[in-house]
């Protein structure tokens, strides 16, 4: 059967960091890239230390994502054309490898294989 | 049959974080404990051979957010429970395809779906009253029903667990 036409499709994929942040610079600025381009999305990075780039951070962290007072860094999202905004990860607290370990997992997952499906429709 | 919440063992497996060294302390390897609570889920506190703390986490299956209840709970242990503060404890949802293949089939298959939300419990170095730095160390010694987290300098050689040492000073008196 063919898919449907109007079908939902990624349309950006966020990271939520801080440069200071081991987790994320640069291990997750590279891997965002990656997926990014795997999924033919643009990237967006937001720094919680820049004031414009935090408050939008704090919001999607606030409303779709991890919060906490003091929320873990990254954080990442994907955006769909339906609007709907998916939390896909979040740092591991206990090791900056582990962080790296759920990157990789997560490139070979059976949900990145059916979210290829749907953006090249 | 399994608590509503608890985390099988293949999950555990698959947000299991080995290694690392005690940092900014001793360099010696961290080592994992498991601890019991009336929660459904799975404490884990991660503490060099010295007792001091690098993070403590609570995982549980489920939909909701556990860090009151984890909060709470963390209080119990620690004296003077003042040292358990909202910002440092930090929520993470871990949904499943950034576990692994066998975790994200079983988070996938089960109905209905579920994340595995995990509590983090992180008290960075800090300076007492007196300007001298505080660490947050664990004693897991069989004297006392629970483990007990307190603050002390990062120094300390022996025990300096306030629950012991109360106990030790009434049974001298």
């Amino acid at each position: 059967m063919p898919p449907a036409p109007h079908a939902p499709h990624p349309r950006r994929l966020t990271v939520v960091l801080a440069q200071w942040c081991p987790h994320c610079v640069p291990l997750s600025v590279r891997h965002g890239r990656r997926l990014a381009r795997t999924l033919g999305v643009p990237l967006r990075i937001l720094d919680i230390d820049r004031r414009a780039q935090e408050k939008l951070a704090d919001r999607l962290v606030r409303d779709h994502g991890d919060s906490s007072p003091d929320y873990l860094i990254p954080q990442v999202f994907l955006e769909w054309s339906d609007g709907e905004v998916q939390h896909l990860l979040t740092g591991f607290s206990e090791r900056v490898p582990r962080t790296d370990r759920a990157w990789r997992d997560l490139f070979a997952s059976d949900w990145l294989k059916a979210t290829q499906g749907a953006a090249g429709r | 049959m399994t608590r509503r919440g608890a985390v099988p063992r293949l999950l555990q497996a698959a947000l299991a974080a080995p290694g690392a060294t005690c940092y900014r302390h001793c360099d010696r390897p961290i080592r994992t404990r498991g601890v019991r609570s009336r929660l459904p889920g799975v404490w884990q506190v991660r503490a060099c051979p010295s007792g001091v703390v690098s993070v403590t986490s609570y995982m549980e299956w489920t939909r909701r957010d556990p860090t009151e209840e984890v909060r709470r709970q963390l209080r119990r242990w620690t004296v003077p429970s003042s040292l358990v503060r909202g910002r440092d404890l930090r929520l993470a949802t871990r949904h499943g395809p950034e576990l692994g293949r066998a975790a994200e089939r079983m988070l996938a298959a089960n109905r209905p779906k579920r994340p595995i939300r995990v509590v983090y419990w992180r008290v960075y170095p800090f300076r007492a009253r007196d300007g001298s730095e505080r660490r947050l160390f664990a004693c897991f010694r069989r004297a006392h029903r629970s483990l007990v987290f307190f603050a002390a300098p990062p120094t300390t050689q022996a025990n300096a667990c306030p629950v012991c040492h109360r106990r030790s000073s009434t049974a001298g008196d």
